[in-house]
């Protein structure tokens, strides 16, 4: 008899433990998609940019980037809206999800900075330094949401990748200077994201 | 219970796919978790869909700490 009790309160013990972590790496590696998601919308972007940019000689083509959001919000819902239960968070998707969406407001508000100085500015030459510096300070921003995501996920892979895509993205971008070729920065940081959304969903399997 | 411990909140078909329960069962133990205030819940529409969102409440978190205490404590009581 006591032995059968033993055994229901470890079954009853085991069988929660086996719920909370199926659960929570089920909701872990379904996120796993948005970051390939964006990762391939950013390498696209990225490559179309750099195409048209040297195609044309014109740098007004990265206005295109401000239509990526639209694109990866829009299929994020499309995403979503084929699943079979409304999407759950915990904690980790929480700060992943807060991670980023800090990382686009920062990059958005960069380049909306920059435009409105570069139409606006005063000095021309401040127009050119804030210009030059644009990209820079965009993919150090990502280094560091995708540093902070693989300590969130406790990912050394993710951790360093994020390291070197910010500061060697950075570095990269002062030996390359501002033209076409910093797009393929980008193109980098995009792979890095896919990447990195394989890799969340192989960890969380 | 463990379940909804460790998420934000989670409607009725997605506690319904990951517990594997049936409709009926599973509406039967919402009953009795919300008569005892363990969770709470939100009827709503998604579209034109009627939508049952379950959230556990701070009682419900330490009674189910609870219980998880519990259980280990007689588990090495017996040893």
């Amino acid at each position: 008899m006591e032995q059968n009790k033993e055994m229901t309160a470890q079954e009853s013990l085991a069988l929660i433990a086996r719920t909370m972590d199926s659960n929570r790496k089920d909701i872990i590696r379904k996120g796993g998609k948005y970051f390939i998601l964006w990762g391939c919308l950013l390498t696209i972007f990225s490559l179309l940019i750099y195409f048209l940019w040297k195609t044309t000689d014109s740098g007004a083509w990265n206005n295109l980037w401000f239509v990526m959001p639209i694109v990866g919000y829009g299929l994020s819902w499309l995403l979503q809206r084929n699943e079979e239960t409304e999407p759950v968070q915990n904690d980790v998707s929480r700060t992943i999800g807060n991670i980023w969406s800090a990382f686009g407001i920062f990059a958005c508000s960069v380049a909306v900075v920059f435009l409105l100085y570069s139409k606006f500015g005063s000095s021309a030459i401040g127009a050119i330094v804030a210009g030059a510096s644009l990209s820079a300070q965009i993919v150090l921003l990502f280094g560091l949401a995708e540093t902070i995501s693989g300590v969130v996920l406790k990912n050394l892979t993710i951790k360093m990748a994020g390291f070197i895509t910010g500061i060697g993205g950075l570095a990269t971008y002062y030996f390359v200077g501002a033209n076409e070729e910093q797009m393929l920065l980008f193109t980098f940081a995009g792979i890095v994201l896919a990447a990195t959304g394989l890799i969340v969903k192989r960890q969380y399997k | 219970m463990s379940i909804l411990a460790g998420v934000d909140e989670a409607d009725f078909t997605y506690l319904k796919k990951q517990t594997g329960a049936t409709s009926g069962n599973l509406s039967v133990q919402i009953d009795k978790l919300t008569a005892a205030g363990y969770i709470t819940v939100e009827k709503g529409f998604k579209g034109k869909m009627p939508r049952t969102t379950c959230k556990i409440t701070p009682e419900g978190q330490e009674a189910f700490r609870s219980y998880v205490e519990a259980l280990k404590e007689y588990l090495s009581a017996g040893k």
